[in-house]
């Protein structure tokens, strides 16, 4: 796997590139005085989206959770939908970023900071909705371990808490993986500004980064040890949150295989979601030269290996109702294929294992619009799954009389709408603010170039 | 004031020597007064608390007299905060009185519970009873006189009556009208006043009228006679569309016998036969080892088949077209083989010729003196409700009435549409409504008074076996109410009533009159105890004429086409209801519909007609039309239309706009009409059913045996394997309490989950959030059908809180807010709870209900009225059944007082205490000798889906139908 891309007669990046250029034209897009119309366009938009996450969680906090669709027995919604679609986008950035450079893939370096930026966005996004979703929000730190005079724990068994946990630690290696990762450039930018606030603000996140051998050795083992620790991580974290629904005995949840099924979702989701951010940053800053057709190759190939996994997960999920032969399973099963929200599976079979079979075909993963497309369909997909997953299983369990269907309000697709703007307001900020590209490593390439 | 700057206390001191503070103070405090002259600084500082000087100085009027206010220093005697004193009294419905005892805490009534010692209660509650306490509480009660919409006070009514008194003379313009009645106090005050004035009449109306069975008794005995049944002693019941256990007089008492013979198999004896023929389900239909779905025609012609097999009809009537005669050859033969030992009954919508028949037949079948017996009508007076609303509604019509005084009826809205009671009611130049609502009678009405609620005053009543209950009031007036007695005495000329004087000289005379001896002993014991021991009226040993079917009418041709059925809701009943939240929410037994009444249609009908659930359709009769939404219900008879009466209330409270008004389509206050077809409207409305799914989809969730198969094999149904855990089980040293429910028992009366909203302080949701899948009962009743949808097997599960050893939900909840108990209870701690609704998901029962909203705070319920040992849950908090652990915890409160264990029965949970079958027993699961341990012990006990291996606590006897062979066979 040492080199996913395999296909080493495309080349990593145009000829003209040198070492200079490169730290020029990133840093450019960061020291640039006047803002591109095309950011505030992008921005205006997020802010609004990020307006009404607040607007409609404003609301929830006074009115209650009573304003979402969800009822018994279809207890949890989009909330925990959306929590566990983000968190998956968000595994599918650490893993390129994370995973493929233990793998030492030379086609990582040049997307690896716009998946690490995601990963960051998308796991606010998704650290928001399980609290949201709460009765009583206000109390949600009760999940955490801490002593108290009530001399009361959380409960250990839940995979809430496990969840919870594992979360918290996610997010906080994430924070801190991204931002090791950009000390150097933090330090090249800084070089480089000339407004005095600039470089005091570079200057301070740069933390005294002078590029000596003894920091460059410091900053390498560093580093690699924290993409030793996120692998591992990323994948326990969405392997918990597949228990949370593992570990529940509900129909359609109780399955051995959610844990990696998890995490083949989060595979296929987070290339997705990269592809769709790269693709057009490589365009509005004139990145071709850095992201070539070689690296648009690499994704898809990772990605339709990630559809395959997905598609090996939906067939045992299939299989096994009719292989326990448990009455439950086997008509949550028939109600998910043929009842209410029949399109909603199918449309996930559709966008997340029949589109991206069309990735077998080298001329249309290596072109920008098809492959942005595929992988458009697959986040679409990959939002229905985690609705199905949720919303199906819980909608016909053990007790028919208790049988009941749920339908999103208007209030639970604001929440939705807002997360993403939570998302792209973020985005965009890290884009102003921060070098979209790792200078630092593609200067390695640069210089290992025969 | 000084211009001076002056400190506060020096301001103060300097006033206080004012003359004229002095006098006022001489005037409020004479004691402070007398110390404060001659004052230092320093005494006056000592004696002058802060409060007490501002208070003086506010300048308060001066009282008119010195009143004392006690301190709480000792308790009143007998009351004990957090402990329930229970005072008997008893409830009417209908005029038929149902003792119960009212809880009260700290002087509060809370919680209403049936009187073990009277006969038509034996202890058991219905859902309506259950209720009573929030009409009691209910804020949108009427607290105001008014005069043609004007305010008013009593003392211009009494004027009112006075100058009126004067135009009456004999009386002759002057009429009653109320319900049916059998308040003997009443019945007394009526006859004075019939006395008062010769020519005044009294009439009576009831919407659900039993004027066909008043029919019936006249030409089968002559005279009217009521009727009482003995279900115990029953081995073959037929049943005609039967309200035996429904709502007949006494309904509670008999359903308690009737399952009381269906466990007989538990006692080793033989269980009953029931066979049912019905139009529309009933709760005894429900229970029949063998029913049939028949229209109002083919009803009246299985009849006289029966009745020409069984001899009491002539015999060529034995031939009837298009009946299955093969059932009812086995039924007759059934009721053949068991002369003595069996009993016919139907319900109150049959036709005096049914009714006549069914005399006829327990006649033949010799059970007259043994299952049937007769006693005098329980009612102060027996007469024909709809002819006498009738000949009032002339007489209104036709100008002879001038004064008219409406006790607690509604007739405005109930009457029958073709007399026209509003048109007339106009034509009465001075007319008195006394109802707790200012409902549609009230507005129409001249003078609109409030009535008392029974719990808020004297009275007695009769129940369906003729003993007498005394009623006290619990709580004074809450709303300015008064009572019928006192309005009645006002009329009579008693300006200044007093109801309890009254009540207590009239009971008196007839203590003595009947010989109970010394009169104070008797009155205590009888208020004490709620019943006036040995007032049960006698038995009259008589048979109906013997050529009693010669006598009937020859049958009607058989009609074609739709018929409209109309028929009481179970809950609001008459509509009189329609303001209780509890009731309105409470889900149907067989519909599980909610704060809405629908048509119901037959499967096969539905389909023919082309409707579905929510369809509105045009309903229309010679009476008139209305849009329906059409509900479709298996067990319904083809081509019958189901009409619930008591919804589409015009006026008084919260039911107003719900439902449609069936009244408007019902002539001559028949129970059954021809309809004519039905027409779409192309509209569809959503009906708020609690129950999505009406079959058990391959689960064995209601297990149900055949009785042959049983005696066959005794262990058929149990599983006694234990599956294997991972995790080491709980181990309870003292008490392992656990519940047992028999669904052979339980007849889906809805009573339990009355009692335990009730309880509980489980609040009312609301149509919109029932709709939403969010009503909140701790307790439900599932209906699950299986076999055809036009001939189903209907059977009914309360679900409460299985309380499961390996519980599911508890390993979820992250915050450990759901906790097994060291006694095996699944508490769930509200105050942890943050809301991940986890446990819910988890649950494989579904039993736990989220506050989605702040259910508690959006009911409209006076604080006053909730219970105070249980705490009232906010938003965002999971809740469930607790298995009434506030009465757990006082059982063992008072046993560790005596220092020994809680014995078994000490402890009644409300579903198992209200339950009028005794289908609900709890106790401790570790004493052997429990009731709730030998229960589970038995043959047909198993758990709720225990593939699960979540093993309850709450375990389920199953169903046992006791077929006839004869007909098993066939089928």
């Amino acid at each position: 796997m040492s080199d996913v891309a395999g296909d080493g007669t495309l080349p990593l990046m145009a000829p003209g590139v040198t070492s200079l250029s490169l730290g020029d034209d990133i840093s450019a897009h960061v020291l640039r005085p006047r803002t591109l119309l095309w950011w505030w366009i992008g921005f205006g938009i997020s802010l609004a989206l990020l307006l009404v996450l607040i607007g409609s969680s404003a609301w929830l906090f006074i009115a209650g959770i009573g304003i979402w669709g969800i009822d018994i027995p279809v207890a949890w919604g989009l909330a925990i939908a959306e929590y566990v679609w983000w968190i998956a986008l968000a595994s599918g950035g650490t893993i390129i970023s994370a995973l493929f450079y233990l793998t030492r893939s030379p086609w990582r370096s040049a997307i690896s900071r716009i998946a690490e930026a995601m990963m960051l966005c998308a796991a606010a996004s998704a650290g928001v909705m399980p609290i949201l979703h709460l009765g009583r929000a206000g109390f949600f730190y009760w999940l955490f371990p801490y002593p108290n005079v009530m001399g009361v724990w959380p409960q250990f068994r839940s995979p809430l808490l496990w969840d919870f946990v594992c979360l918290l630690c996610y997010i906080l290696m994430s924070i801190m993986f991204f931002y090791v990762g950009l000390l150097p450039d933090l330090a090249t930018v800084r070089d480089r500004a000339r407004g005095r606030g600039q470089r005091i603000f570079y200057g301070l996140l740069a933390l005294g980064w002078r590029g000596s051998a003894r920091h460059w050795r410091h900053y390498k083992t560093l580093y690699f040890i924290l993409a030793a620790i996120m692998t591992p991580m990323v994948i326990s974290v969405h392997s918990v949150v597949g228990l949370d629904f593992a570990g529940g005995m509900t129909p359609g949840w109780h399955s051995t295989q959610f844990p990696p099924y998890f995490f083949f979702g989060a595979v296929v989701s987070g290339i997705a979601l990269v592809i769709m951010l790269t693709l057009p940053l490589r365009r509005a800053y004139g990145l071709e030269a850095i992201i070539t057709a070689r690296h648009l190759n690499a994704l898809g190939k990772v990605m339709l290996v990630g559809s395959l996994m997905l598609g090996f997960a939906y067939f045992w999920e299939v299989f096994g109702p009719y292989y326990d032969a448990d009455i439950a399973e086997r008509h949550m099963l028939h109600e998910r294929l043929f009842g209410v929200y029949a399109p909603c599976f199918w449309a996930t079979i559709l966008f997340n294992i029949a589109i991206p079979q069309l990735l077998w075909l080298p001329v249309l993963r290596q072109r920008p619009v098809p492959l942005f497309l595929i992988a458009l369909g697959v986040i679409i997909g990959m939002w229905l799954e985690r609705f199905v997953i949720v919303v199906t299983s819980l909608h016909r369990d053990y007790m028919p009389s208790e049988w009941g269907n749920y339908f999103p309000t208007i209030w639970d697709w604001a929440t939705f709408l807002g997360s993403i703007g939570l998302f792209l307001t973020l985005f965009f900020l890290i884009l102003r603010l921060l070098p979209i590209v790792s200078i630092a490593e593609m200067r390695e390439l640069i210089a290992e170039r025969p | 004031m000084s211009p001076r700057r002056r400190d506060y206390w020096r301001s103060l001191e300097e006033l206080a020597e004012t003359p004229d503070f002095r006098a006022r103070l001489a005037h409020v405090q004479p004691r402070l007064a007398v110390a404060l002259s001659g004052l230092d600084r320093r005494r006056f500082l000592q004696l002058m608390a802060a409060s007490l000087a501002l208070g003086g100085l506010a300048g308060c009027g001066p009282e008119p007299q010195q009143r004392e206010l006690l301190p709480y220093v000792e308790q009143p005697p007998g009351i004990v905060p957090g402990r329930s004193r229970f005072y008997a009294t008893a409830l009417t419905l209908e005029g038929d009185a149902t003792g119960v005892l009212i809880a009260h805490q700290m002087g509060r009534p809370i919680k209403v519970e049936g009187n073990p010692d009277h006969p038509a209660s034996l202890g058991a509650t219905s859902a309506v009873m259950q209720a009573s306490i929030l009409d009691l509480y209910d804020p949108h009660r009427s607290q105001s006189i008014a005069r043609r919409g004007q305010l008013a006070d009593w003392e211009d009514f009494i004027a009112a009556i006075v100058a009126r008194r004067e135009h009456l003379g004999t009386g002759a313009g002057l009429r009653l009208l109320t319900g049916r009645l059998t308040s003997p106090g009443l019945a007394t005050q009526i006859q004075v006043l019939q006395q008062q004035f010769p020519d005044m009449r009294w009439h009576q109306w009831e919407p659900l009228h039993r004027d066909e069975a008043h029919a019936a008794a006249l030409t089968a005995f002559g005279r009217p006679l009521d009727l009482l049944l003995d279900a115990e002693k029953a081995e073959v019941i037929f049943a005609v569309e039967s309200d035996l256990i429904s709502a007949a007089p006494g309904h509670l008492a008999y359903a308690r016998a009737l399952a009381a013979r269906r466990r007989r198999l538990e006692a080793g004896g033989a269980m009953s036969r029931i066979y049912a023929i019905e139009s529309t389900p009933t709760l005894l239909g429900a229970k029949a080892d063998h029913r049939l779905a028949l229209s109002p025609d083919e009803i009246a012609r299985a009849l006289r088949a029966l009745a020409a097999a069984l001899g009491a009809a002539p015999a060529d009537w034995a031939h009837q077209d298009a009946l299955p005669t093969a059932w009812l050859a086995a039924a007759a033969q059934d009721l053949q083989q068991h002369r003595g030992r069996s009993l016919v009954h139907a319900g109150r919508e049959q036709p005096a010729e049914i009714q006549a028949l069914v005399h006829a037949i327990n006649a033949a079948l010799g059970n007259f003196g043994t299952t049937v017996r007769l006693i005098e009508p329980v009612a102060a007076e027996a007469v024909d409700r709809r002819q006498s609303l009738t000949e009032l509604a002339g007489d209104m019509a036709a100008g002879k009435v001038d004064t008219l005084l409406m006790l607690d009826t509604n007739p405005v809205y109930s009457a029958p549409d073709d007399l026209d009671f509003a048109g007339a009611l106009g034509r009465v130049p001075f007319s008195v409504s006394l109802a707790r609502y200012a409902d549609e009678t009230a507005l129409a009405s001249t003078w609109q008074l409030p009535a008392a609620h029974e719990y808020e005053c004297w009275g007695d009543a009769r129940a369906f076996d003729g003993t007498i209950s005394l009623q006290q009031p619990q709580v004074r007036p809450l709303y300015g109410g008064r009572s019928a007695h006192a309005l009645l005495a006002v009329l009579q000329g008693d300006t200044a009533p007093d109801d309890y004087a009254s009540l207590r000289d009239r009971w008196q005379i007839e203590a003595q009159h009947r010989g109970f001896g010394a009169f104070d002993p008797f009155w205590h014991d009888a208020l004490q105890r709620g019943v006036v021991e040995g007032s049960a009226s006698m038995t009259i040993d008589l048979q109906p004429r013997e050529d009693l079917a010669a006598q009937l009418p020859p049958p009607a041709r058989p009609a074609s086409g739709l018929r409209l059925l109309f028929r009481a809701d179970s809950a609001v009943i008459d509509g009189r209801f329609a303001d209780n939240a509890w009731l309105l929410e409470l889900p149907r037994p067989f519909t599980r519909l909610t704060w809405d009444c629908a048509a119901l249609v037959a499967p096969a009908t539905a389909a023919r007609l082309g409707v579905a659930d929510g369809d509105v359709a045009t309903i229309a009769s010679e009476g008139g039309r209305l849009e329906a939404p059409v509900f479709v219900l298996p067990g319904q008879a083809a081509d019958c239309i189901t009409l619930p009466l008591g919804f589409g209330r015009r006026a008084g409270g919260l039911a107003v706009g719900v439902g449609f008004d069936a009244y408007r389509l019902r002539r001559a206050a028949a129970w059954s009409a021809p309809a004519q077809p039905l027409e779409k409207t192309g509209r569809r409305v959503a009906l708020a059913t609690v129950q999505g799914h009406d079959r058990m989809a391959g689960h064995d969730l209601v297990r149900e045996v055949n009785l042959i198969a049983l005696q066959r094999d005794p262990r058929a149904l149990r599983h006694d394997e234990p599956a294997a855990s991972l995790y080491p089980g709980f181990r309870y040293q003292s008490d392992a309490w656990a519940m047992a429910i028999d669904l052979n028992s339980c007849i889906g009366c809805q009573a339990c989950v009355a009692a335990c909203q009730a309880e509980n302080n489980v609040p009312v949701v609301g149509k919109e959030e029932v709709l939403a899948g969010r009503e909140m009962h701790w307790l439900r009743v599932d209906r699950y059908y299986s076999g055809s949808p036009d001939a189903p097997s209907i059977a009914f599960q309360p679900v409460p809180c299985m309380h499961c050893e390996n519980a599911p939900c508890e390993v979820v909840c992250p915050v450990d807010a759901t906790v097994h108990d060291h006694e095996g209870l699944n508490a769930m701690v509200y105050n942890r709870c943050v809301g991940t609704r986890f446990c819910s998901n988890n649950c494989p029962y579904k039993v736990r209900r989220f506050n989605f909203f702040a259910y508690a705070r959006m009911d409209g319920r006076p604080a006053e009225s909730w219970n105070p040992d249980v705490s009232v849950r906010d938003r965002g908090v999971m809740e469930k059944c607790s298995y009434c652990v506030q009465r757990i915890r006082r059982a063992q409160i008072d046993a560790d007082r005596e220092d020994r264990r809680v014995r078994d029965g000490e402890i009644v949970t409300a579903c198992q205490q209200a339950c009028p079958t005794q289908a609900i027993v709890f106790g401790d699961r570790n004493d052997p000798e429990s009731a709730v341990a030998r229960r589970k012990a038995g043959p047909l006990d198993y758990a709720l889906l225990e593939e699960l291996n979540t093993r309850p606590r709450t375990t389920y006897q199953a169903i046992v139908r006791n077929g006839n062979p004869v007909l098993e066979d066939k089928s």
